[in-house]
């Protein structure tokens, strides 16, 4: 199958610190991958590298065949790769609907009535409503979050969605309606997605293949009980046993 | 095309606050005299100046402290055109408002990557090296003596040029409305918020930034050329920094990033400042006495203020209505 998404060879160091090295990933189109790892694995580095914040040292990265290494962050989401960050990152002086309009809107073409039916359609969704004219930062943190994720659906070209950390220290009920929303959208318009979760539980009913870096490196790939029976990964995350 | 463009702007409710807010202003004539119409002519000129320093600094975050510079490069542009070419009004006055979105778009694009005290050091470097090249230059500038130029009417009186400051200030405020109300408002809003997420929806911050500086730079410098061709005499005190600390003043006070309060403010402002000139610097112990209350309570400005009013005249119908509980509670 043809890759949706692919890197080869991707690699960013900071002075002497090799953040990703020789990185090789490929994503099916429609694919939700995971990737795991522990801290400092990389993995932010990888996002940032994908959308384009940071420039690669070396290697490169194709979205739907083209390569868009070293491309503005700003060309790369008009191509359709869209993320969202670890810290939830929202226009807190804007109002939910703004909020949601933006995204539509920043593509630069659509009509602003398009924009505005289809943000009420997600508000609805998302059951945040009656909060439509509130500023953004007056949710809650699982609200700001929901907002955060749904921002990128607003977008009709979505492609590929790299969601960083969406469900870190969310509650259950706001982090089911956001694996419901990525579900829904893979279903009906087959958005790929790249996962970047240490939540075993929501990587294994999202994720039929995850991706483990360690070190810069990407180490294993499989299901999660294929990656999670590894030695090397087991010992990552917990350490090597003295025996 | 078009009427996408301006598809959030509701022209009967703009129409309509725009004629109840400029009627009165149209009858003022009939009770003013010479001198009071004067103040007022120069209040409108403030006006321009502070509404679109507040698009730059309110709604984008693009905290310049170089606004007054480009009032004066629009201004010493058309003039000096006038004085060494001999250039007719129609030529020089658009010519000082293009040199000043010129250099706008210069200094935008030179600030581009910098950040909030960066930026407005930068910004203040810029408008000391216009003060100091329009005082130094005298040969080119007449410096401190003043440059005259030549007046907008042969032979009209302070009506006539109150009535074209009016129409000069109700056209550039509309127009800035209206970028408000645009996608590119939106996007200005967005960058001011998180610069970053703006980008990583695929808004082209550079572009949006670069054209705020160019364009809010073109109405200081079109207010400018119309000052200088209603006062006659040019000084390089135009381009001095407590003209930029008046505007501050004015749009704080109003309210940093609110449409309306800088509007509101800024005339009643010079006005008080142009009656309490006799008692020398006092005007700016008063206004450091204000500013500094207001932003111990209201840091909105005048804008937060009349907003809080509101919602305690109308507590029925708040517009922010949150309810405590919108998330169903779990399931058991």
């Amino acid at each position: 199958m043809a890759a949706l998404l692919e890197t080869a060879g991707l690699s960013k160091r900071f002075g002497g610190l090799v953040a990703t090295n020789g990185v090789d990933v490929a994503i099916a189109a429609g694919e939700i991958r995971g990737l795991i790892g522990p801290n400092g694995a990389g993995k932010t580095t990888l996002v940032n590298l994908l959308t384009g914040l940071y420039a690669p040292d070396a290697g490169d990265i194709r979205l739907a065949g083209e390569s868009i290494a070293g491309l503005s962050p700003h060309r790369i989401a008009r191509k359709g790769l869209l993320r969202s960050f670890q810290v939830t990152r929202l226009f807190g002086n804007l109002s939910l609907l703004d909020n949601l309009l933006l995204p539509y809107l920043a593509r630069g073409s659509g009509a602003v009535a398009e924009g505005l039916a289809r943000a009420r359609h997600f508000l609805d969704l998302t059951r945040l409503a009656p909060l439509a004219e509130a500023p953004a930062k007056s949710l809650s943190g699982g609200q700001r979050a929901l907002l955060q994720v749904v921002c990128g659906f607003m977008v009709p070209e979505l492609k590929c969605y790299v969601l960083d950390e969406p469900f870190a220290g969310i509650n259950p009920v706001i982090k089911d309606r956001i694996i419901e929303l990525i579900l829904a959208d893979n279903a009906e318009r087959g958005t790929t997605f790249l996962i970047v979760s240490h939540e075993m539980t929501v990587m294994r009913r999202l994720c039929p293949k995850i991706t483990v870096m360690i070190e810069g490196r990407v180490i294993a790939e499989g299901t999660l009980e294929e990656v999670a029976a590894r030695r090397d990964v087991v010992e990552a995350y917990l350490g090597k046993t003295l025996a | 095309m078009k009427r996408q463009l301006f598809a959030l702007v509701d022209w009967r409710r703009l129409v309509l606050v725009a004629a109840a807010l400029t009627a009165p202003l149209l009858l003022l004539p009939l009770v003013a005299d010479a001198y009071a119409l004067h103040v007022l002519t120069i209040s409108l000129y403030y006006v321009i100046l502070a509404a679109s320093w507040n698009l730059l600094a309110g709604v984008t975050g693009q905290f310049s402290l170089a606004h007054q510079a480009f009032a004066a490069i629009g201004g010493y542009g058309s003039g000096l055109l006038v004085r060494h070419l001999g250039a007719p009004l129609w030529a020089s006055m658009p010519f000082g408002v293009a040199l000043a979105a010129l250099l706008g778009f210069a200094l935008g694009r030179i600030v581009l990557k910098m950040r909030a005290i960066y930026l407005a050091i930068a910004t203040w470097a810029f408008a000391e090296t216009i003060h100091i090249l329009l005082t130094a230059a005298y040969r080119f500038t007449r410096g401190e003596l003043g440059l005259t130029v030549p007046a907008l009417y042969r032979s009209a009186g302070p009506a006539a040029y109150y009535y074209t400051f009016l129409v000069l200030a109700l056209v550039s405020v509309l127009a800035m409305y209206l970028v408000v109300r645009s996608p590119m408002g939106f996007f200005m809003c967005a960058i001011k918020d998180d610069e970053l997420r703006a980008q990583s929806f695929g808004v082209d911050t550079v572009r949006v930034k670069t054209a705020v500086f160019t364009l809010t730079s073109a109405f200081a410098g079109l207010a400018g050329a119309f000052y200088a061709h209603y006062t006659l005499v040019l000084s390089p005190q135009m381009a001095d920094f407590s003209e930029m600390a008046k505007l501050i003043i004015m749009v704080v006070v109003g309210g940093l990033g609110s449409f309306a309060g800088p509007l509101i403010t800024a005339a009643p402002i010079q006005i008080l400042t142009t009656y309490l000139e006799k008692y020398g610097e006092w005007d700016m112990v008063i206004y450091a006495v204000l500013v500094i209350a207001l932003m111990r309570s209201y840091p909105g400005g005048l804008a937060a203020l009349a907003g809080e009013l509101r919602g305690r005249l109308a507590p029925s119908r708040p517009r922010h209505a949150a309810p405590k509980h919108p998330l169903p509670d779990p399931p058991p």
